[in-house]
């Protein structure tokens, strides 16, 4: 009752302009960035992160939330019309999107991600609202050296991340946390790698890095690899949409993807993109019609949309029960928060419920503002992927400098950026993932504060006495162990293949 | 230990920092001398990457150790251990082909101009101030990618000089860099 009652005052305070003007905002910015080849739910975020410098926490963490949820279902619109996926999830619902465009039935993919997204996003703030609590009440009594063994499973997860490349997925991660150190040590006060700049003292700042990572590394790849002698355009073909029959077919599918999403979401560094291709793979195996998938099979669209989009709603999960990000967009959100002087966490639940429950209820009121918006403004939407690269890439390297600049009102910041964006660049080429790096530089202070913490009230071996920090180290091994040994047996059973 | 303190501080970082140097470039010549050479930027990554870790580590060694159970170096270190485990891994990886062949490299001299042109952007962002030259970045940006549609880059530019005024100058008190030359002319 409580929590319907604390739910409730969340509404009421979306009950204003500026809180509905900050969600349709969002909402389309969000549709944009996803939509936009280049830039990711994460860098929208980013990039959109110095102008809630001057907003309310709640209007700022709405407005950004928006962001985050819309960006997701914005990138399958260029994933399914042009085949060029606007965010990574996307890419798994070009699978079967875009051979449907193919056939002449972009309305019926563009239709089914966008209710997919929908329902799925709904589907995923609902579990959120309801276990978040109970996470958050269980995290209060968590001892530090809990809290250390949750980092470390967040950043085994990495090896799920990495998939094939996960040596290299566990490399970005251990250089982001070395990255943290870097700066005044948080117990001792030593300086730490400073090399006598004072500019280190507070190390790296997340969103310069950030931006770097994903948005400059982002242009820089797409100017050393497109041709700009090619014509960029696409047309947008008059079709139609899915009927209400066409929506039922495929409730099984959407709902089992969600409820996947949300749980793949919850686990810090999977996301949105894993949790899509294990929806989509589940539905494959699932289906009647397994053949179909991948020549334009509708319940291959749905799946992966409803997979990521819910994701979002298990990334906040813990993010505001635990302040662990799931994802790299809510690893920005983090920052997004402490700007504002907020500690995401369990005691944000406990000091400020008002901020948790108008950003439920401003999750759910997004979910439908997209599904309006959508439905009436796709051909809008799609006007963002006929804007030439060779336009939108000095834009967004523009976006990238004023962004980095006005976090601290710092040309360092700007290096740091730029410095980001071609490591970014350069280790991306190389198959070494951006997003490990984020992770190990969010957990990094997590994992260390609280390590040194439960070192220094009952020695190495507490991490090994406590039954929930000897679990939640159980599962890391096995977390860390199963995508290797996965990736072990296909690479095994793609060498008898070929040797067949 | 000794010998630990001396590199971690001072001259004697300096002098680490060129065997370490001197070290990679060594690698470098002999991996493209070698039938590695392939493979070259798989393995030159992670021994960049080892060396760094090394460096780092007696820097860690160095840190002054006040009697605590976990000192300042603890944690650095055991994240300096892990990026030389997977960093030796992934050199193995690489010499015994268990990696795949250096991706082809596209217009890295575009790239580079790109670089260098928004690193001069910043540099005369600072004389004359952020309008200006944004608007040449710009304008000179979307003209070096190929892009010849000037009543398109003129209100783009336009756009974003108007927007970033507004949003960042006026909404969110960015302090956008009026320029020393400038400031100086217009004093």
């Amino acid at each position: 009752m409580e929590l319907l009652s604390n739910l409730f005052e969340g509404f009421g305070y979306l009950a204003g302009v500026q809180p509905i003007f900050a969600i349709v905002a969002g909402v389309i910015l969000g549709i944009l960035a996803g939509a936009m080849p280049g830039l990711s739910p994460s860098m929208g975020v980013a990039l959109l992160v110095p102008f809630t410098y001057s907003l309310s926490p709640q209007i700022a963490l709405i407005l950004l939330v928006s962001i985050y949820i819309a960006a997701n279902y914005g990138g399958s619109i260029t994933a399914v019309t042009i085949n060029t996926p606007g965010t990574p999830s996307a890419v798994v619902t070009s699978f079967d999107g875009f051979p449907l465009t193919q056939q002449g039935k972009a309305g019926i993919g563009l239709g089914i991600s966008l209710v997919s997204s929908t329902v799925g996003g709904i589907i995923g703030t609902i579990i959120l609202i309801f276990f978040s609590i109970p996470l958050a009440r269980l995290a209060v009594k968590m001892h530090p050296a809990e809290y250390f063994a949750l980092a470390i499973f967040g950043l085994t997860t990495v090896a799920s991340l990495g998939g094939k490349n996960w040596p290299k997925a566990f490399l970005a991660a251990m250089l982001g946390l070395l990255i943290n150190t870097i700066g005044i040590d948080p117990i001792s006060g030593v300086k730490r790698f400073t090399f006598g700049t004072y500019r280190l003292f507070d190390g790296f700042a997340l969103i310069p890095a950030l931006i770097g990572l994903f948005a400059l590394s982002e242009v820089f790849t797409r100017i050393e690899e497109f041709k700009l002698e090619k014509g960029e355009e696409t047309k947008f073909e008059k079709t139609k949409w899915p009927s209400l029959l066409d929506y039922w077919k495929l409730k099984m599918t959407i709902v089992r993807s969600s409820i996947l999403g949300t749980l793949i979401g919850i686990f810090p560094g999977a996301g949105a993109t894993i949790a899509a291709f294990l929806s989509y793979d589940l539905a494959k195996k699932t289906s009647k019609h397994p053949e179909s998938f991948g020549k334009g099979n509708p319940e291959g669209v749905a799946a992966a949309e409803a997979a990521n989009s819910s994701s979002v709603g298990g990334a906040l999960v813990p993010l505001l029960a635990l302040g662990i990000p799931g994802s790299a967009s809510t690893a920005v959100l983090v920052g997004a928060l402490m700007i504002h002087d907020l500690v995401p966490g369990p005691m944000l639940f406990v000091e400020r419920p008002d901020i948790i429950y108008s950003l439920f209820a401003a999750l759910l009121i997004a979910n439908i503002v997209m599904l309006g918006l959508g439905l009436f403004g796709a051909r809008l939407w799609v006007k963002v992927t006929v804007i030439p690269k060779k336009v939108l890439m000095p834009a967004i390297l523009a976006i990238s400098i004023i962004g980095s600049f006005a976090v601290h009102y710092s040309f360092f910041d700007v290096a740091t950026c730029i410095g980001f964006g071609i490591a970014g660049w350069i280790l991306k080429k190389y198959g070494y993932p951006g997003a490990p790096i984020v992770l190990g530089m969010v957990l990094g202070k997590l994992a260390e504060t609280n390590f040194r913490r439960a070192v220094i009230m009952g020695g190495y071996d507490i991490f090994f006495t406590r039954p929930v920090s000897l679990i939640l180290l159980l599962l890391a091994i096995l977390s860390f162990g199963v995508p290797l040994y996965q990736t072990h047996k296909a690479n095994k059973k793609e060498k008898v293949e070929k040797e067949a | 230990m000794e010998l630990i303190k001396y590199f971690g501080k001072g001259p004697g970082f300096w002098v680490l920092l060129a065997i370490l140097t001197v070290i990679f470039l060594g690698i470098v010549f002999i991996v493209l001398k070698s039938s590695k050479k392939r493979y070259a930027g798989r393995i030159l990554i992670p021994v960049f990457f080892t060396e760094l870790a090394f460096l780092f580590g007696i820097l860690a060694l160095g840190f002054p150790d006040r009697g605590d159970e976990v000192g300042p170096g603890i944690v650095p270190g055991l994240w300096i251990i892990g990026i030389l485990g997977f960093s030796i891994l992934l050199i193995i990886r690489a010499l015994v082909k268990h990696e795949d062949k250096d991706p082809k490299w596209g217009r890295t001299d575009k790239v580079a101009v790109f670089i260098v042109m928004t690193i001069v952007y910043l540099i005369i962002m600072q004389l004359i101030g952020y309008n200006l030259s944004t608007i040449i970045y710009l304008i000179l940006g979307m003209y070096y990618l190929a892009y010849r549609d000037w009543k398109v880059m003129i209100s783009l530019t336009a756009g974003w000089i108007l927007f970033s005024y507004f949003a960042f100058y006026r909404l969110l008190y960015v302090p956008l860099p009026r320029g020393l030359l400038i400031e100086w002319i217009f004093s």
